[in-house]
């Protein structure tokens, strides 16, 4: 039994192998060589590098993983998995981590799962993205007024060059797009 | 009756192949060597330093004990001896028959020049208009398609490469000794086929060969093709893969059906890989893609000429064959991660890195990068390339990088004169060697910068003038500037591994590697076959040269076993032995005039008279042309019947006669140091036309100095007889484990007794305790039938619960004491071997004996194979590694327990899934093809930590501290989280390695050496691993070194060899160029006995004074130049003859 000194974990109702148990399957064979974080482009804006992401994984420090952002800043470039000597799916994993960190609505991940589900969202009722429902449905889940007021001088860029319009999209969709969603979902769920 | 033969073949002349060869000639057989490579050595050939002692050392492969055998010089620049055929540029093509009577079929290439009228003078080398890369230099400079193979060689035979020549003739035209043939009146012989569709391909082709003077023939379609080979033969057909009226490789069968032994060479517009595996698979000889230019295709096409010359086959009968053939090495630019090999001329191979540095290679050894040729000031060196990486599919250690980047770097600190930068980018530091550790201690404290991590990429820095490193460190990615970039690449199996594999049936392991059978590194499935050296994977030169010394002994007891004879046939030719000591100097001066070139540059009266008047030379013969065979055999002619004792021949390249001294002695009927050959022409004399006389002082007056420095050197010589010395015909082997064992059977098998000391009550040691290996292998099994082998064979005769009390003697003649008191027996023997083994080491570190929660290796191995370890009660094990090792005082790695650690967590694992375990570890040493094990225990869910010996991982037992705690604690710190980890485990395993029990008393009586951790001292670490210099005293086994089984065995077969050798002939001759004692001038000091670092001198208790062990005595001279008294003279540079020579060389002229 391991644990590194002085962390209590996050989510005692589960055990960590539980949870990280298919990512630790994956990530297993990995040899602590950091050609991964030499690849990442993005490891400069991490609070720390993917190496140390997996190894935490490796030994099962949940908390630890979902509280950076590390693999929220993952861009899915695959340079890492093209370089890895164990051919390890990174970036797979690091897709994984996102998908966990969403289902399990951790803080760290949250404003990224938000804005992801309201872009699905969105996708999803009209077959096509709709900007201004996208924006509106995401600050509202997010519920803080700093983010409009942060959002706002892009909006407006983008309204004078005519790239969004403050409308409603009324026009139904040709192929609606639902029943596609409905599948994932229920794929998904079977996994 | 199968006919049995005493001789061998050695495929393979690197390091591995010449060791084998030497052991099995030593021994009397008679040994082909073949290398497809023009020269012998393989790799080392290109190597100039190796690692530990940053030095060469080729040379002690070389009989030390009857020297004489072999022609004693450097092995880099050739090998010479009486019973070795080399066959360079040859490749066997087929094996056929059984153990003890294999019928080999060779091909020999042609190489175009006559090795025996070639003298390496370089003239056609400088004619030679096309320039290819040179692949002896990696590529890093330019040769000619005639040169030298290897530019130490000796003599300097140049040989053609056929793939570039283009057949101009120009070589031809300026060789002085026409050695050269490119005959042109041969070629209307050589038929060739043209079928191809498009007449202007016809045309060309027809045009372009005939006009090289071959005889061509052209058809349209598939049908007409396979007509015009029906009605008349052909050598050589050029076919196109589609032709109009049916398929290309349907007419190459046809073809093939027609005429067996004809050579189809498909062509083809469009190339595809599926096209050109078919064709060649079909029978086709090669696979040309046009449209062809004539540089290309002319080559190609004198390449299938030159080979389909008569007499190129040769078949040879032998009793057992060894396959040596090494591996290749992993191209970087093969795989998609190509650290801009190939793209910046400034990433380099390690051996590439090598020739660099060379004083023979590129740039003279100077250190400077290939692009621009400016200094070097930061190097870094890449491990891992193409190894232990699943991407390249290798998931396999390539065992050598690690020790070579060290050694290079260190070379380029040196260089340098340490103002060089050297940092080397490693994941774990292999060093499961015994010498290794502190190799690399030695390298860290002279500056090398190590840093653990792999690199991700090598780019030009922005500038574009140097390269840039992208890595990480602990604090994130970096990037680094370096002027250098090394890529320490790794192995591939041997091209021909396969083809062997198919032609003998033998295994090939997961990545295509010869695989040996268990428990050995040499025996294969094929009785009479064995593998050495780095075929069955990379090795050091001290593991190649054991491999082959074990491959030998396999190959030497399957031909004795098929009656083979172990007896060499002894020269008849007395006047090798000739007294010539107490002789008048009788100088026979033998000058080659060179046509009329010498007249031209020195009065030849003036000097002949200057010579004659040395009251020692009574004659001078005027030779001419000694470089064509028939100048040569004239001179031998001449030399009948004439009444000197010492011949003194000058001539130009004098090294490039010297094995041939033999050739002159014989003739003349004088012991081969009678002779001595000068060169007395100006060093550039080969450089085109007259010398520069203003920058060489030659004239009559030098050449006369340079043959009076001779003859004042021939007057010296001292050449008595060489001694005989009766020899014990059986050997002794102190420890009955594994290595003593197989030691004693493989001597046994020879027909020679063996008597076998065990200090316990039963054969076996470590075995005893044993398992399975990590490879699943049933090692009680095995000791079973080892045991069994030995209990049955008449000739092992085992002691059990004794020891060796006293032994004394030396090489050929021990005698020594078995057991004690009344039991005590008296032993005759010739070679002793130590196999007395080692045992666990022993610790107090971590907690061990305060809980018997901790223990070591050995106890769980045996309280495991005695169940009382229950997998499915455990919840969590660690293991610490290296305890008490790889730090002083015990600074060594102990080689097996990184993979018993590995075997026992992937047990526990297997019994167990739910159950966690921890392996603490500095470097884990899973060299070879081991590392797959690692990547194994990785998979199954291990967690690995590793450790620095700064930061030791700290335990805590139960009840210590007063903390009530039921279960072990370790605090250990992980580098990549950077913070310290607890672990709770039941279980702790340490990994003590292993000490050696080596008898000291016994080593000081056979006057043989131990090293500081009591191990065996070997003669050499590298190049004479399983001896002592005291001549006849052996080890194998743990007492050596830490070793596997399988690696234990391999040393007590090499072991055994060496003993053979020393005890398969009733005498043994000593060397002549060895060292004697004038007892009247001897006052008795004895600094010269503790000077002898062979241990050839001891003091005579009867007549009170020192005795040289001629067998012993290697002829170093340290004996003679720490006598005060000048006593102690040397058989060849004795201090008259030394003064002497500087007389003449000072004298007036």
């Amino acid at each position: 039994m391991l644990s590194a000194t002085g962390s209590p974990t996050v989510y005692p109702e589960e055990k960590a192998e539980d949870l990280l148990g298919p990512l630790q399957e994956k990530l297993c064979a990995c040899i602590q060589c950091g050609t991964c974080t030499a690849s990442c482009r993005n490891a400069h804006l991490m609070d720390f590098t993917p190496r140390r992401l997996w190894r935490l994984v490796l030994m099962g420090q949940t908390e630890e993983i979902f509280h950076s952002k590390t693999f929220a800043l993952c861009s899915a470039c695959y340079y890492c998995t093209l370089r890895c000597p164990r051919g390890l799916p990174l970036t797979d994993a690091m897709n994984l981590l996102k998908q966990l960190g969403a289902k399990k609505d951790v803080a760290g991940y949250r404003p990224n799962a938000r804005f992801y589900g309201s872009f699905l969202d969105s996708v999803r009722r009209h077959g096509r993205i709709n900007e201004v429902e996208f924006m509106r449905r995401y600050f509202i889940l997010m519920k803080n007024p700093a983010i409009p007021i942060k959002f706002t001088p892009l909006g407006i860029r983008l309204l004078r060059k005519k790239k969004i319009s403050m409308l409603p999209n009324k026009r139904k969709p040709e192929y609606p797009l639902d029943q596609f969603f409905q599948r994932v979902e229920k794929l998904e769920n079977q996994q | 009756m199968a006919e049995k033969s005493g001789s061998a073949l050695v495929i393979g002349a690197g390091i591995s192949g010449l060791r084998s060869a030497i052991d099995l000639a030593e021994t009397g057989y008679h040994v082909f060597l073949v290398d497809k490579a023009p020269h012998i050595g393989g790799i080392l050939e290109q190597l100039d330093h190796q690692f530990p002692t940053n030095r060469c050392g080729m040379c002690k492969l070389l009989p030390a004990v009857e020297p004489d055998q072999a022609s004693q010089q450097c092995l880099r620049r050739g090998l010479f001896h009486g019973n070795i055929e080399i066959l360079a540029s040859a490749e066997v093509m087929d094996i056929s028959g059984e153990a003890g009577n294999f019928c080999a079929t060779l091909h020999q290439h042609p190489t175009l020049v006559d090795p025996n009228r070639c003298m390496g003078c370089g003239q056609c080398a400088e004619a030679c208009p096309v320039e290819v890369k040179d692949t002896f230099n990696a590529g890093l400079s330019t040769r000619k398609a005639i040169y030298q193979p290897a530019p130490q060689a000796l003599p300097g035979t140049h040989v053609i490469d056929l793939s570039a020549c283009t057949h101009c003739g120009e070589c031809v035209s300026v060789c002085p000794t026409g050695a050269i043939r490119m005959a042109a009146a041969d070629r209307k012989k050589f038929k060739i086929l043209v079928a191809d569709e498009a007449s202007s391909v016809r045309e060309q082709l027809q045009t372009l060969m005939a006009g090289e003077g071959f005889l061509v023939d052209t058809a349209e379609s598939g049908e007409a093709a396979l007509e015009k080979l029906k009605s008349e033969a052909f050598h050589l057909v050029l076919l196109d893969i589609k032709m109009p009226d049916m398929e290309g490789v349907d007419v190459l069968k046809e073809a093939l059906a027609v005429q067996p032994s004809l050579q189809v060479v498909m062509t083809t517009a469009c190339a595809a890989v599926q096209s050109a595996v078919e064709s060649i698979k079909a029978g086709a000889a090669d696979y040309l893609v046009k449209p062809f230019s004539e540089d290309f295709l002319l080559p190609q096409i004198y390449r299938f000429y030159e080979e389909s010359g008569k007499g190129r086959q040769r078949e040879l009968s032998v009793g057992a064959v060894i396959i040596a053939t090494g591996c290749r090495y992993f191209n970087p630019a093969e795989g998609k991660d190509i650290f801009g090999y190939g793209l910046y001329p400034d990433v380099v191979t390690h051996l590439a890195f090598e020739r660099l540095i060379s004083g023979t290679g590129p740039f003279g050894g100077r250190l400077v990068r290939p692009s621009d040729r400016r200094p070097v000031n930061k190097i870094a060196w890449i491990q891992c390339v193409g190894s232990r990486d699943l991407q390249t599919d290798s998931d396999f250690c390539s065992s050598i990088c690690c020790m070579s980047a060290v050694k290079e770097a260190m070379l380029a600190r040196e260089i340098g004169g340490g103002q060089v930068e050297t940092v080397i980018f490693h994941m774990d530091l292999r060093v499961f060697e015994k010498p290794f550790q502190q190799y690399l201690d030695d390298a860290k404290r002279s500056g090398v910068r190590f840093q653990r991590c792999r690199v991700h990429s090598v780019a030009c820095s922005e500038d574009g003038a140097r390269l840039a490193i992208r890595y990480v460190d602990m604090d994130g990615a970096r990037e680094a500037l370096f002027d250098l970039v090394v890529l320490s690449v790794g192995q591939r199996p041997a091209e021909d591994a396969e083809k062997f594999s198919e032609m003998l049936g033998l295994e090939l392991n997961p990545w295509g590697y010869l695989a040996p059978r268990p428990f050995s590194l040499t025996e294969t499935s094929a009785p009479g076959v064995f593998l050495g050296g780095a075929v069955s994977g990379l090795t050091d030169i001290n593991d190649a040269v054991i491999r082959a010394g074990a491959a030998a002994c396999g190959a030497s007891k399957a031909i004795h076993k098929s009656g083979g004879s172990l007896e060499t046939v002894e020269s008849a030719d007395d006047g090798r032995d000739r007294d010539i000591n107490r002789e008048e100097p009788n100088i026979l001066v033998i000058l080659c005039v060179c046509g009329d070139r010498l007249k031209a540059l020195i009065d030849m009266d003036v000097l002949l008279d200057r010579i004659q008047t040395e009251p020692a030379v009574s004659q001078c013969l005027e030779v001419d042309g000694l470089c064509s065979p028939d100048g040569w055999a004239k001179m031998l002619e001449e030399l009948k019947d004439k009444p000197v004792n010492r011949i003194l021949l000058a001539t130009c390249a004098a090294n490039a006669y010297a094995h041939r001294r033999l050739e002159i002695a014989d003739a003349a009927g004088l012991p081969e140091a009678a002779v001595q050959i000068k060169d007395v022409f100006p060093s550039d004399w080969f450089a085109g036309g007259a010398p520069a006389k203003e920058q060489t002082p030659y004239n009559t007056g030098y050449v006369e100095r340079c043959l009076k420095l001779a003859i004042a050197g021939l007057k010296g010589i001292h050449w008595g007889p060489a001694e005989k010395i009766p020899v014990y015909q059986s050997a002794l082997i102190i420890g009955g484990g594994i290595a003593g064992m197989t030691a004693a059977l493989a001597i046994a098998g020879h027909g020679f007794r063996v008597d076998l000391v065990e200090k316990a009550e039963q054969l076996g040691g470590n075995l005893n305790w044993l398992g399975r290996t990590i490879d699943g292998a049933d090692v009680a099994e095995r000791l079973q039938t080892t045991v069994s082998r030995v209990n049955d064979n008449s000739l092992i005769h085992v002691h059990l619960n004794s020891t060796v009390a006293d032994i004394r003697g030396s090489v050929g003649r021990f005698q020594s004491t078995i057991g004690e008191g009344k039991n005590a027996q008296t032993g005759h023997h010739g070679a002793v071997l130590l196999a007395t083994g080692g045992v666990e080491g022993a610790t107090e570190s971590y907690g061990y004996g305060k809980s018997p929660a901790v223990m070591t290796q050995k106890a769980f191995e045996t309280a495991r194979s005695e169940g009382r370890i229950d997998p499915a009660a455990l919840s969590s094990v660690a293991m610490i590694q290296c305890v008490d090792c790889r730090e002083p005082p015990r600074n060594y790695c102990s080689r097996v327990c990184c993979l018993s650690s590995l075997k026992h967590a992937m047990y526990l694992k297997e019994q167990n899934p739910d159950l966690s375990v921890y392996i603490l570890y500095r470097d884990m040493m899973t060299p070879g093809f081991y590392e797959t094990y690692y990547t194994q225990a990785r998979r199954k869910g291990i967690i690995f930590f590793p450790y620095t010996p700064e930061a030791k991982p700290e335990v805590v037992v139960p009840g210590q501290n007063g903390d009530g705690a039921s279960r072990l604690r370790i605090r250990a710190n992980d580098p990549i989280i950077g913070q310290s980890v607890e672990i709770e485990a039941d279980l702790l395993i340490l990994a003590t390695g292993i000490t050696p029990v080596l008898p000291g008393d016994l080593m000081s009586k056979l006057r043989a050496e131990v090293d500081e951790h009591g191990f065996f001292k070997e003669a050499d670490f590298k190049w004479r691993p399983v001896e002592s210099l005291a001549a006849g005293v052996f080890a194998c086994g743990l007492a050596l070194s830490p070793r596997l089984i399988d690696e234990s065995m391999a040393s007590a077969e090499a072991a055994a060899m060496r003993a053979v050798r020393m005890i398969n002939r009733q005498y043994l001759t000593a060397g002549r160029k060895i060292a004697v004692v004038r007892h009247s001038l001897c006052s008795g000091c004895q600094l010269c006995i503790s000077a002898c670092p062979y241990g050839a001198r001891e003091i005579d208790p009867e007549f009170g004074r020192i005795e040289v062990n001629p067998l012993k005595c290697q002829g170093c001279g340290a004996c003679a130049a720490i006598c005060p008294n000048s006593a102690t003279v040397l058989a060849e540079g004795s201090e008259t003859e030394m003064f002497e020579m500087i007389d003449a060389a000072m004298g007036p002229v």
